[in-house]
């Protein structure tokens, strides 16, 4: 009986060692920003491997870092914002969008006595202003592209001060060096939290859905393996449907893997619900951020950005998943909004 | 006793000071030899090696002049300097030559006074073409990633004197150059400015047929001259207007990432 028993298990190890060998292997890399943490759920949960894909994760301290260990290929995939991956693609590196991490997140911070003027749903309250702000962050970008929509000449009717961190845009609101700061997550949970700051605006409210961190890929591995990065996007949408549906524990898998305060995910997950991990690849979001970058002048030469967003791959992924549970009401919802943004 | 004492002293500090002396040599490692020409363009260096802002920075520097930019890219590339100020018409034929060379920062490119001759598109683009950039050689001869950002550091230092107190910073490298510029006309920039190296080089035809998109990309190593900018605007702050200039001016990758995530982490993910 124990020879059996010993037999048995020799051969689950020797089975698991095989198949988990055989796996195709994705080096993946990302930035611990809260809205990144599907990578975590799906490998937490086991939907890497359900899916039939192993992954290792890589954490870089910078998008710039990321994306040269990308274009230098010692990564396969990375999520690494959507600037950065545009300025490189510019640049003429070989990188295709594939999918989604994140979307919205940025927020206008200022301090108590200002929150009055600067409320209501109008932008118009932030002309003559003078902003703080990342250059070249999303919230950079997509500030002054709900500017443009809301037909303001941001240009003239609002001043901007380019600060190189975030840390610098809260110090400089702090002080009432600017009227106004934009941040991204978790800082104005702790610029809120640590200074007593306020978030006037989410963008969200003037730019429903606008895309922040992009998934991005070697072009020719994309080409070359579709099927497993397939794979990998059906991870993470079963992974977002988690995310949707066990709150409790998704925060605590997110704490545990980006090492932010558990409060401040949860508050900026599913209480203000700022940002939303999500996998859809939005692609029409990116083109418009495309454009948004060329209208502040920070790209000069126009460019068919098109050729590197791969939608495909996503929608197989999803019919997958929704083929083995067509009544999925979560899958149902990401199909209407693949439609919608793509 | 006392005197003996104070003479022992004495003794063990004349002693100490070579010791300092080298131990201060020994913490700016060996001297990076960096070329440059008889050439305005090339004062950024001269100034940032003369000013001390390169040994500010912790970097050594032993200047080794050249005659032309074909003699000192060849001894860059032979491991015989360490980075070099030269002409950015002839690193980039070069580079499109297939020479294992990266820019990492700038110098000066010199203006006709004429403003008709602005006109003149030949004209213009010679100019241009015999602008001055600073370059290393690929791969392992080139100094480390640290030790480049530390000398464009040293280079927007000496950017900033030279726009703020031009007179006493020609001055000091007036011995260098055997035609200092007159005032005004040569244009500095520090930086690697990848859309300039683009429309030179594609104003020279090099891109050809076959070759990548991103070729000159992998040899404008524009995220030194962002770091030093980064380095610089952590360290001082935006009061200073160049600063806030070249810091307007410059396409750089933002700093996305909550502090202290800087450490680099493998997560296995192998068992998922």
């Amino acid at each position: 009986m124990k020879r059996i028993t010993m037999f048995v298990l020799l051969l689950s190890l020797v089975a698991s060692t095989v198949f988990g060998a055989s796996l195709p292997k994705l080096r993946v890399g990302y930035v611990p920003e809260p809205a990144h943490g599907l990578y975590f759920v799906a490998k937490e949960k086991g939907y890497f491997k359900e899916e039939g894909v192993d992954v290792d994760l890589f954490q870089f301290g910078s998008a710039a870092e990321g994306l040269a260990a990308l274009k230098a290929e010692k990564l396969d995939v990375g999520t690494f914002g959507t600037t950065a991956p545009l300025l490189f693609i510019n640049k003429g590196s070989e990188f295709t969008f594939i999918g989604g991490m994140m979307i919205g997140g940025q927020a206008m911070i200022t301090r108590p006595e200002r929150l009055a003027e600067l409320s209501g749903k109008d932008l118009k309250v932030y002309k003559g202003k003078k902003i703080g702000l990342v250059k070249l962050s999303t919230g950079d970008v997509i500030f002054k592209g709900a500017l443009k929509k809301a037909g303001i000449d941001y240009r003239k009717d609002v001043s901007f001060v380019e600060f190189g961190t975030v840390a610098a845009v809260v110090e400089a609101v702090k002080k009432g060096a600017v009227d106004a700061g934009l941040v991204y997550p978790p800082h104005f949970s702790l610029a809120e939290k640590n200074y007593g700051l306020k978030v006037a605006h989410y963008i969200e409210e003037f730019y429903p859905d606008y895309t922040c961190c992009r998934i991005v890929a070697h072009t020719k591995e994309v080409n070359a393996h579709p099927e497993t990065y397939r794979k990998f996007l059906a991870a993470l949408i079963k992974a977002y449907k988690f995310y949707k549906t066990n709150p409790d524990e998704t925060v605590k898998i997110y704490t545990r893997a980006l090492k932010i305060d558990e409060d401040i995910i949860r508050n900026e997950t599913y209480v203000k619900r700022v940002a939303e991990s999500n996998p859809d690849p939005l692609r029409k979001g990116i083109l418009d951020f495309w454009k948004h970058i060329q209208e502040a002048g920070y790209i000069t030469q126009d460019y068919p950005i098109d050729r590197h967003i791969n939608t495909d791959i996503y929608k197989q992924a999803l019919d997958s998943v929704i083929k083995r549970e067509p009544k999925d009401k979560i899958y149902q919802q990401m199909l209407t909004f693949y439609r919608k943004q793509n | 006793m006392a005197a003996a004492w104070a003479r022992t002293i004495l003794a063990a500090l004349l002693l100490m000071l070579p010791l300092a002396a080298v131990a201060g040599a020994a913490s700016l490692g060996a001297p990076l030899r960096l070329g440059y020409l008889d050439h305005p363009g090339t004062a950024l260096c001269l100034i940032a090696a003369d000013k001390g802002y390169f040994k500010a920075e912790g970097v050594a520097v032993r200047l080794v002049r050249f005659a032309d930019t074909a003699e000192g890219l060849a001894v860059l590339g032979a491991g015989k300097i360490d980075l070099g100020a030269f002409g950015v018409g002839e690193t980039l034929r070069q580079i499109a030559d297939g020479k294992g060379l990266r820019i990492i920062g700038g110098g000066g490119t010199e203006r006709t006074a004429d403003p008709l001759a602005e006109l003149d598109e030949a004209a213009v683009r010679e100019l241009e073409n015999g602008g001055i950039v600073v370059v290393v050689a690929e791969g392992r001869r080139a100094p480390g990633k640290e030790t480049m950002t530390r000398c464009v550091t040293a280079l927007i230092r000496a950017h900033q004197a030279l726009l703020k107190e031009p007179e006493t910073a020609w001055h000091s490298v007036a011995r260098q150059i055997s035609q200092p510029a007159a005032a005004g006309s040569v244009h500095f920039d520090p930086s690697a400015d990848y859309r300039r190296m683009e429309r030179l080089w594609r104003s020279a035809n090099l891109q050809g047929e076959g070759r990548p998109r991103d070729f000159l990309t992998s040899h404008v190593y524009e995220e030194i001259y962002c770091d030093a900018l980064d380095r610089l605007v952590d360290r001082d702050g935006l009061q200073d207007e160049v600063l806030q200039k070249l810091f307007r001016e410059a396409v750089c990758v933002p700093d996305c990432c909550p502090p202290d995530s800087k450490k680099r982490n493998k997560t296995k993910g192998g068992s998922s």
